[in-house]
């Protein structure tokens, strides 16, 4: 072996033997802004029967990411009147909606729809009323840019953040870094609606304990579970679109027309497919907190459970188009009842226990509140 | 000597960069990994035609029209046969497919001792000791949210399949098939034929991938023939229902082949 090729050999062992350090070590070097601590991750508590939350792999909760998001739910500044926030359609003492039929934006224009409740939103596959968005960071950015909404782009609320002193020291705690980004914006706002968890009502007691309800709650709660055979089981469907635990359809992301009307002024799905089969169906959003959250359906056309269950049981329009086959064949009556015809007791014990999927705690909680 | 102390030198630092990336990499297994992989790719017809949930309208046996909306079913309890009889059966799978969520119709089962099979068998459907569980305990495809589970004492929805009958006045179609109890149980298992000369090799480092059809019209047709026009409403465990399973289970599957990759 050569002098020059043993020299050649221990260089490149030796720039090898570098590489390999490098690899090994952490970060290094000194860079003139010292690199912000890590966030602390967010320790998410996932309830009993709940099923594993839905959390972007690029978006890791952590408590200053989270404490972040809070604020911007609740900055007007992302409005472009700086008169509203996420905060103001979606109120904590509403379940986080705004007790109208119909949102309305900072124009006083009111929206096709009403604004949605964010219980459980951190078990959604599918966002918006009609499936629009498959994420939140997604779906976060249209209602601050939409027109009838808070009608600013989200680059100009950014900027308006970048100019505080506010703001920049908590992107950079959460983030890294004390440049304000779209993309950023949008991460912190979906990590604080993933902490609104709601799972301490008497239905969650009741569900791990078996004990707790009235007879007429428990006979709600069969109801609401049972698949009508007709002429054989009664019952009132319920589950087959609410699912448990969330009592929605959000989390396996499906679409349902409910018979509310003949013809459709809003086709909901099937905006956003094209699919003629999917006009008229929207998301079975979650009856968790329902106490809260009235006017009810995508349009709020009913003020109270009592029409609700009115229209389940005795008003649903059956030549719908694309009306669900479980409200098209659960007929209690048979061969004569033409709907679902459920009993005035029936609906009692069916109300009597969607009031048990209240979670007072949930709408009290200062870690949800307003921080301004 | 100048010679001598350079290689020696050389070999030192070889030593130490050897050294630092045994201590870089994951603990390394010297002997042969002895397990691979397995994909199940499900593709859903009705006949001649794919199925889609976009009004398209299908044809029975007997002519009657159908189209479908809703299409989903579990797979678990995966076994695989070698030429010699003997079986591996997979722990722990339990995998929902929805016809409307493409990343579902496939599936991977790790851990798979190699070796060739020449055999696949599924129950298309949970087994009783998962689907009685409380439902607090299930967890991923099981848990109750995915929208394929009845309650606590009927537990889950095995089959689900729903449609309009077109040839009928566009009378529903709804099949929802599950139960575990006798007399009415509809645990069932689909052991497809296997195509002759086709070996699944499973190797390491290999993701071999069958191949199944899934024909639909099978639910309603094979052991018991049952017509769309009076296909009854009442989808608890039912006599009917234990029909459909029986259907599915002997004529649903079909392996069209065996991919290496």
């Amino acid at each position: 072996m050569s002098l020059r090729t043993t020299c050649l050999l221990v260089s490149t062992l030796l720039s090898a033997l570098g590489l390999v350090v490098a690899s090994c070590q952490k970060g290094g070097g000194t860079e003139p802004d010292a690199p912000a601590p890590a966030p602390t991750p967010y320790t998410l508590t996932v309830p009993p029967g709940f099923p594993a939350p839905i959390i972007p792999a690029d978006n890791p909760l952590t408590n200053e990411g989270v404490a972040l998001g809070r604020m911007l739910f609740y900055e007007k500044a992302l409005s472009s009147t700086g008169t509203m926030a996420c905060g103001s359609c979606h109120q904590q003492s509403k379940a986080f909606t705004d007790g109208r039929a119909l949102a309305v934006g900072v124009d006083g224009v009111a929206n096709p729809r009403g604004a949605m409740s964010l219980t459980n939103v951190l078990w959604s596959s599918a966002f918006d009323w009609d499936g629009a968005f498959a994420t939140l960071e997604a779906q976060a950015q249209h209602p601050i840019e939409n027109p009838i909404e808070l009608h600013q782009s989200l680059a100009a609320g950014v900027a308006k953040l970048q100019a505080t002193s506010t703001y920049p020291p908590l992107y950079r705690a959460a983030f890294g870094t004390s440049t304000i980004t779209n993309d950023l914006t949008l991460k912190a706002l979906a990590q604080f609606e993933r902490t609104l968890i709601s799972a301490n009502s008497r239905y969650d007691k009741f569900i791990t304990s078996r004990t707790g309800f009235t007879a007429d709650e428990q006979a709600g709660l069969q109801l609401y579970t049972t698949h009508i055979a007709p002429g054989v089981v009664r019952g009132a469907e319920c589950f087959h679109c609410h699912t448990q635990p969330l009592m929605s359809s959000q989390y396996a992301g499906q679409f349902f027309n409910n018979g509310l009307d003949l013809t459709f002024a809003d086709t909901g799905r099937g905006a956003v497919t094209g699919l003629a089969v999917d006009q008229g169906k929207f998301i079975a959003p979650t009856l968790r907190n329902l106490v809260f959250t009235a006017p009810y359906m995508h349009d709020g056309r009913f003020k109270t459970l009592e029409e609700v269950l009115d229209h389940y049981s005795d008003h649903v329009q059956m030549a719908s188009p694309n009306l669900d086959n479980n409200l098209i064949q659960g007929l209690n009556n048979p061969p004569f009842g033409t709907h679902m015809d459920l009993t005035a007791t029936e609906k009692r014990q069916v109300i009597a226990f969607l009031k048990t999927l209240t979670d007072s705690s949930f709408v009290a909680d200062k870690r949800f509140a307003d921080p301004h | 000597m100048k010679n001598r102390f350079l290689f020696t030198a050389g070999l030192g630092v070889l030593a130490a960069a050897a050294g630092l990336l045994g201590g870089c990499k994951k603990d390394a297994d010297s002997s042969e990994p002895t397990v691979g992989t397995v994909a199940l790719a499900l593709e859903h017809v009705a006949g001649p035609k794919a199925v889609a949930l976009n009004g398209t309208t299908y044809q029975t046996a007997s002519g009657e029209t159908f189209s479908i909306n809703t299409l989903e079913y579990y797979i678990s309890n995966v076994v695989f046969t070698k030429a010699d009889g003997s079986t591996y059966a997979a722990p722990g799978v339990y995998h929902l497919v929805d016809v409307s969520k493409p990343s579902t119709t496939s599936l991977t089962i790790s851990n798979v001792p190699v070796g060739d099979y020449a055999g696949v068998k599924f129950v298309v459907g949970v087994d009783s000791t998962a689907t009685k569980a409380d439902p607090l305990s299930l967890t991923g495809d099981l848990n109750p949210a995915n929208n394929m589970y009845w309650v606590w004492n009927t537990g889950h929805i095995f089959m689900k399949l729903e449609g309009t009958v077109t040839s009928a006045g566009n009378k529903a179609l709804t099949a929802h098939i599950g139960g575990y109890r006798a007399p009415y149980s509809a645990i069932v298992t689909a052991a497809p034929a296997w195509p002759s000369g086709t070996t699944l090799q499973v190797r390491a480092g290999q993701a071999p991938q069958v191949h199944l059809v899934a024909n639909v019209l099978s639910l309603f047709d094979g052991v018991t023939h049952l017509p769309l026009s009076t296909f009854p409403t009442a989808m608890q465990p039912s006599a009917t229902s234990v029909q459909v399973a029986r259907n599915y289970a002997a004529g649903m599957f079909s392996v069209k082949g065996v991919q290496a990759n």
